[in-house]
């Protein structure tokens, strides 16, 4: 395997969000708009100045709708990445592959929707018509047997997870506690201030056994926009450069969409696998050189699958990884320090992706010291993604 | 005023009908009957071969056919349930309906056994009336209980077994007050199966939905290289073939894994959704709900088989639904095995676990149970008529759940357990499509004379159906 040429080329010079809550009150469209203009004002360009998108294919705001809104004159970069909560990385991935190439000078990477007051995630899969399409069709293997939301899915793996690597409950409840302890201290944060203990979690309700509802991520109305350029461009901008030293996009083992029940084991996430050997590879980092990282989460299980499947600990030690809190902020690897999915938002991980450039800056509300390089991923089970930023030496 | 009734039906206490005579000596005909509709295949039963090197020297009867060869035939049977009967249980239930107590439930039914049943014994019972009970307020209301007991012997004297049975007469109406239900408790959706989300069927699964609506449990397979795998493809990624067809499962796997779906709640399901992942004996996997068990039942491991559902009908509302009729696999836990070697009492302790046995009752099931222990009441074979009584549908008469109750401990303590007696208290209905689980558990054990009371219980989706003991005598 070779690095990835584009690695070290782009760098990420621009974050906007709208605030996260649970009734935005206004579009996804003017959602998308407004974290974009703020991506731009964060960097200190004319939005006029961008030249290329890249966002979800579950993303409802067309590309041009973005450039009327923004006042873009031509588009040389547009693309959207598949499979749900797995192409936050990757959008940056392209937005870097872009600019890298000279394709684009200035790329947005954006995600914004009324998760919460509108189109609900969590619902579940409604019933699909005959006569489906491939993609459809996977859900006939799932829907009509009850399962029906991502969290149902997971489920499945974490039993397995439990019975093979003898994890228990609580230990997925440290991945909770750890998260909400972080967005406890964030004023971003729809849980700011509210912290959880161990007993809680093990109090919430069950959503999908052996899933507690504190299990699960939020639901979230809002929109976050990341703006890359290339790194001699960044270098004149107003924000420090926060370089894109890997990204890279991952499917492995029989790959389904969070339901990848028919691989032969359950207990690993090997797409996300596939991304860390990239991320090694084209980074030439190992985990000791990371100390802090973002890991999807939009359920807690699959948080232990990825400190595996990146080697900061071997298979089936994550439980023991992360006891004593070792992944809160002044442990070994504070994880997710904005509060992740279950504590600040869910922006289908892009706001994780913010929260890493602003460990790279130093600007985080639970900074980590000497965070030069942090990694975030993208949504578990499913085709995804990851990136490692760093600081500009 | 019913002071004076208690002491009327209480002057009836001790006495005795005339002997009812069987009208056949036990067959052994009738006795194969009884055991294929109880699934049971004890070889004391229906193997002459077998039976004959047994302890009971011969074929036998299954003790919990006791109380059924007395029975008259359908044409009386249908006379009594207009109660002209002079015997002393038809003479309280006149005194006490007269008063209003016009409701009736069964409570209890217990059998004891003095000796295995034979082909060619000649039965006859006598009804006595053992005790009407004060009046009680019950959560069904105000009634008295009322015992019998029926004596069986041969007709040359000899003492076979008892029935006990119990009944409770009430006056409609004055039962507990059903809890009002609270306004912040969600009503769960409609659980009907018509309305799961359907699967989306396509040219590459056809072939599998297919299958299932004739209760085929079809894999795909490669024609190319004969690879089974799950879920389908028109390509085979081992030898690159798109000629596909498909091998049909003996629908028997274990757990691999399992969820329990709580929330959110859809229409077409009955909340928690226990769920697994089956991994097949033919290797594939797939996900499935299951009957008849709850998630804490569960383990990983665990023997199941499939069970269909046929969710979706072919006519919707009088008219065809032009997306036909879907059948989805299901799986229950496989049906513990029969012990072909027989308990010892030494080997038996107490709290011992009676293994899991989910039992699918359909309507055959339910008819082939009532005519198998000649019960010919209609509410045991005619679901119109079972409608018209007020019940919801046809339900499983209390003979066919003693009798499955007994071959599921039989299975368990081995072909030559003795039984010596069935005590069930009587709970809610078993309705088609309902399945019985049974659980049980070693109650007591005496080492010394071999007795064992080993504790039953059946439950379904409505609650209890039956709740008892089987009480066994082992060898040393
Ligand atoms: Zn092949």
């Amino acid at each position: 395997m070779s690095k990835h040429t584009y690695a070290g080329k782009a760098a990420i010079v621009g974050i906007g969000a709208t605030e996260f809550s649970k009734d935005s009150g206004r579009s996804e469209l003017r959602l998308a708009l407004e974290a974009c203009a703020a991506a731009c004002d964060d960097a200190g360009i004319s939005p006029s100045q961008v030249d290329g998108l890249s966002t979800f294919t579950m993303e409802t705001n067309p590309e041009s709708e973005i450039m009327r809104g923004l006042g873009i004159d031509e588009l040389t970069h547009f693309s959207r990445i598949h499979f749900g909560g797995g192409a936050p990385c990757a959008t940056i991935q392209y937005a870097a592959m872009a600019v890298a190439t000279g394709v684009s000078d200035y790329v947005i990477a954006y995600r914004a929707f009324n998760e919460r007051s509108g189109r609900r995630f969590g619902a579940g899969v409604q019933d699909r018509p005959a006569g489906a399409t491939a993609e459809e069709a996977q859900f006939a293997w799932t829907s009509p047997f009850g399962l029906l939301t991502p969290a149902s899915w997971v489920a499945m793996f974490a039993t397995r997870m439990m019975h093979e690597y003898g994890v228990t409950s609580r230990d997925f409840g440290a991945v909770a506690v750890a998260d909400r302890r972080h967005a406890a201290n964030n004023p971003a944060a729809h849980f700011y201030g509210q912290p959880i203990t161990i007993d809680d979690h093990q109090n919430s309700r069950w959503i999908i056994e052996p899933l507690h509802l504190l299990d699960c991520c939020q639901e979230t109305d809002g929109g976050q926009a990341i703006l890359v350029t290339s790194v001699e461009r960044a270098r004149d901008l107003k924000q420090p450069a926060v370089i894109i030293e890997a990204a890279a996009q991952g499917m492995a083992d029989d790959q389904q969409m969070m339901r990848s029940f028919f691989r032969d084991s359950l207990v690993g996430l090997p797409e996300m696998g596939t991304c860390a050997r990239q991320i090694w590879e084209t980074s030439g980092l190992g985990p000791d050189d990371v100390k802090t990282a973002v890991l999807y989460d939009h359920f807690t299980p699959f948080v232990l699958a990825q400190l595996e499947e990146f080697g900061f600990c071997g298979r089936g030690e994550a439980k023991d990884f992360m006891a004593n809190g070792n992944i809160e902020i002044g442990g070994r690897l504070p994880v997710n320090t904005h509060g992740g999915q279950l504590g600040e938002a869910y922006l289908h991980g892009m706001n994780g992706v913010a929260e890493g450039v602003r460990q790279v800056r130093g600007t985080s509300v639970n900074q980590v010291e000497r965070a030069e390089h942090v990694l975030v991923t993208g949504g578990t089970g499913v085709p995804t993604s990851a990136v490692m930023l760093g600081a500009d030496r | 005023m019913s002071d004076e009734l208690l002491s009327r039906m209480r002057e009836v206490v001790g006495q005795h009908s005339e002997p009812s005579l069987a009208r056949h000596a036990i067959g052994t005909a009738a006795i194969a009957d009884w055991c294929d509709a109880m699934g049971e295949d004890n070889p004391c039963y229906t193997d002459p071969e077998f039976a004959a090197k047994s302890r009971h020297g011969g074929i036998v009867a299954p003790p919990a056919t006791l109380d059924i060869w007395t029975r008259p035939g359908l044409p009386a049977q249908a006379s009594l349930a207009r109660r002209c009967g002079k015997d002393p249980l038809s003479r309280v239930m006149a005194m006490v309906e007269a008063e209003g107590f016009i409701g009736v439930v069964a409570v209890n039914s217990e059998l004891e056994f003095a000796r295995y049943l034979r082909p060619g014994d000649l039965l006859q019972g006598v009804q006595v009336m053992e005790d009407v009970s004060e009046e009680k307020q019950t959560a069904l209301g105000i009634g008295h209980f009322v015992t019998t007991r029926t004596k069986y012997s041969t007709v040359e004297g000899e003492h076979v077994g008892d029935l006990l049975f119990r009944i409770l007469k009430f006056r409609p109406g004055t039962g507990a007050r059903p809890a009002a239900a609270t306004d912040d408790e969600p009503k769960p959706p409609d659980a009907s199966p018509a309305l799961r989300p359907r699967p989306a069927i396509n040219r590459d699964n056809q072939a599998l939905w297919d299958g299932y609506r004739t209760h085929e449990l079809r894999l795909p397979q490669c024609q190319g290289c004969q690879r089974v795998f799950f879920p389908p493809s028109p390509r085979c990624a081992q030898c690159g073939s798109f000629d596909m067809a498909y091998v049909v499962s003996e629908g028997h796997g274990t757990v691999y894994s399992h969820v329990a779906v709580h929330y959110p709640q859809a229409p077409g399901f009955a909340y928690p959704v226990p769920v697994a992942l089956v991994e097949l004996d033919e290797g594939p996997r797939m996900v499935a709900d299951l009957v008849g068990v709850s998630r804490d039942q569960l383990e990983i491991g665990m023997p199941v088989e499939v069970d269909w559902l046929d969710s979706h009908p072919a006519v919707v509302d009088g008219a065809t639904d032009s997306r036909g009729p879907v059948t989805l696999p299901r799986f229950r836990p496989a049906a513990p095995p029969r012990r072909t070697e027989t308990r010892t009492v030494g080997s038996v302790s107490e709290g011992d676990p009676l293994p899991l046995w989910v039992l699918p009752i359909t309507p055959t099931r339910i008819v082939a149970g009532a005519l198998a222990t000649r019960d010919f009441q209609d509410v045991h074979h005619d679901r119109d008529l079972a409608h018209k009584k007020g019940s919801a549908d046809t339900f499983l008469n209390i003979n066919t759940s003693m009798g499955f109750m007994e071959r599921y401990v039989c299975d368990w303590a081995g072909p030559e357990a003795v039984v010596t007696a069935l005590r069930v208290k009587l709970g809610a209905p078993a309705y088609p499509y309902h399945p019985l689980t049974f659980t049980g558990s070693v109650k007591s054990v005496d080492a010394t004379t071999g007795r064992v009371v080993v504790e039953v219980a059946a439950t379904n989706t409505l609650g209890r159906h039956v709740a008892g003991t089987v009480e066994l005598e082992l060898n040393p």
